[in-house]
């Protein structure tokens, strides 16, 4: 016999949330920013490394939104006002309000927000969600005063609020979801969307200090999205971790004593079938590398190594928690 | 593939080519229902029986050996299992197929009727639930067909579909019918004989055989 039968009771399907650096090699911290000498006025993507090495990989994308499409050329030189800029900004409006009529504001809905900056995290690098509390992002204008902190404000609310469907944290001054200062808690410089992977950022006026501010020249190609480029490139630090919840089936494969001593492999026989070692006669000993893991049809379905080979005589029992992802 | 770092327990399973066919057929065949042990790449020409530190050490070399990741291919890994027999048994079981290498000719066929040798105390003997045969180059075969043994699963396993894309084949029973292809263009311009393998396992005692098969060619037209 050379099978033997898993018990109803010997797997468990479990989910487990894996948080990991956000970007490439699962690294939190990013200081070095690259771009491409070409982009669109949609958006510039971001490299960890020089795009033109192997190794490079896009880690986020930067994009500018004008509720009038101001600053970027008409998509059709005959049909002002319909440009990247207003593609963009009503993009993120529908995906975080749901409707056309409720424009980004980043003071309660007092004021409107007719300028934003979108931080778009690469759907590879954050996997399902990005994980709040972990965001330090740190822009930089030119000078050492002209430096923000920024963070998201994951520590210092006690309710999760929602826009819509989505989670949404506010964009503050501090570090690791924590405010600098109390009053800095309620300073709003944008909004963070973890589980649609962006956030967004007020390129009204409230970040002016730590960004170039963005042109609203209408009509014409301002790439104001390369503006917070430059503003991240000085700030030389975005954090972040990535989460996302694998569920995991475990198998506990219970080998009992009298089970599995004997061997098929050829290099323990001689020709004839006879052990090679007169000692395993009455003292058999195996070495199992491998579980192979099989339908009712006999279809090897999956396979598990173990790290070193595990001794198995008639003096010993065996438990081999397997996992399974999908 | 590579080598596991044997720092860390590691016992992630990965799915088998098999494995995420079935899983991607949604029809429910994909049901982990049983396990089987192997040792695939244990040479036991490294038990040390004579170790001077005793029998505790006998098994060293082995048990410091590092392990091969685990790789997809269904039909190469799970080789050698492991068996329960008796305590006591100096002989193990093996397949006899009566062949140390099967030689036909364009066009013909062969029968083999698989023995396993050594098995709960009989010297020769046929195994109730039969045996798997495994051709690795299904080109080779115009028809591979198992009999001798009836259930559904089984009999959808030995309908022959064989195509010129598939590369290998298994097929269940008792007995083996093999007719070699009767194509020539697989020969090329120069080739007058084509190899592959069998395998044969059985399906109570583990025990297996990979044999050659050559096939002649007959006619140049």
């Amino acid at each position: 016999m050379s099978f033997s039968r898993y018990a109803t009771d010997d797997s468990v399907i479990s989910a487990e949330t894996v948080v990991r650096g956000m970007w490439t090699g699962d690294t939190y911290t990013l200081s070095t920013f690259f771009t491409s000498s070409t982009y669109t006025e949609y958006y510039v993507d971001v490299y960890q490394g020089n795009p033109t090495t192997t190794t490079a990989s896009v880690q986020f994308d930067i994009q500018y939104g004008h509720i009038a499409g101001s600053g970027s050329v008409p998509i059709n030189p005959n049909v002002r006002g319909y440009s990247p800029s207003r593609v963009v900004y009503g993009q993120y409006r529908n995906l975080v309000y749901g409707t056309e009529t409720t424009n980004f504001s980043f003071d309660g809905g007092v004021t409107t927000a007719q300028q934003i900056y979108v931080i778009n995290i690469s759907r590879e690098r954050y996997k399902q969600s990005i994980q709040p509390g972990t965001l330090n992002l740190t822009l930089n204008s030119g000078s050492a005063t002209n430096k923000i902190y920024l963070t998201d404000d994951s520590n210092t609310t006690s309710l999760t609020r929602f826009l819509g469907e989505n989670r949404v944290f506010y964009i503050i001054s501090g570090s690791n979801g924590n405010a600098y200062t109390s009053s800095a808690a309620t300073t709003y410089y944008g909004i963070m969307l973890p589980d649609l992977g962006f956030i967004v950022l007020d390129a009204s006026g409230s970040l002016t200090p730590y960004i170039q501010a963005a042109s609203p020249a209408t009509n014409s190609r301002q790439d104001n999205h390369l503006k917070l480029y430059t503003s991240i490139s000085s700030g030389s630090n975005f954090q972040l971790q990535s989460q996302e919840v694998v569920s995991s089936r475990y198998f506990f494969t219970r080998i009992k004593n009298s089970e599995f001593n004997y061997t098929t492999n050829p290099s323990i026989i001689d020709d004839n079938g006879n052990l090679l070692f007169n000692t395993l006669i009455n003292s058999p000993q195996t070495f199992i590398t491998t579980v192979g893991m099989y339908n009712d049809n006999n279809d090897l379905l999956a396979v598990a190594k173990l790290s070193k080979p595990l001794t198995k005589d008639f003096t010993k029992e065996a438990l081999i928690r397997i996992k399974l992802d999908y | 593939m590579a080598i596991l770092n044997n720092t860390v327990v590691t016992v992630d399973a990965i799915l088998t080519t098999k494995g995420r066919e079935l899983l991607a057929r949604n029809d429910g065949s994909f049901q982990i229902t049983q396990f089987s042990l192997a040792d695939d790449e244990v040479d036991y020409t490294l038990y040390n029986p004579n170790h001077p530190s005793g029998s505790t050490f006998y098994g060293e070399a082995i048990e410091n050996m590092p392990v091969i990741q685990a790789f997809p291919n269904d039909t190469q890994i799970m080789r050698y299992k492991l068996i329960t027999l008796p305590r006591g048994t100096a002989r193990l079981p093996v397949i006899s197929i009566g062949y140390n290498t099967i030689t036909l000719k364009q066009g013909a066929s062969l029968t083999i009727t698989p023995q396993t040798l050594n098995y709960l105390g009989a010297t020769s003997t046929f195994e109730a639930n039969g045996y798997v045969a495994t051709i690795s180059d299904v080109r080779l075969i115009s028809s591979f067909q198992g009999t001798g043994i009836t259930t559904t699963a089984i009999g959808d396993q030995n309908l022959n579909t064989t195509t010129g894309a598939v590369l290998s084949k298994s097929v269940i029973g008792t007995s083996i019918t093999l007719t070699a292809t009767t194509v020539n263009t697989l020969y090329g311009s120069s080739l007058t004989t084509l190899s592959t393998t069998i395998t044969v396992i059985g399906r109570d005692s583990g025990a297996r055989i990979t044999i050659p098969i050559n096939i002649q060619k007959v006619s140049t037209t």
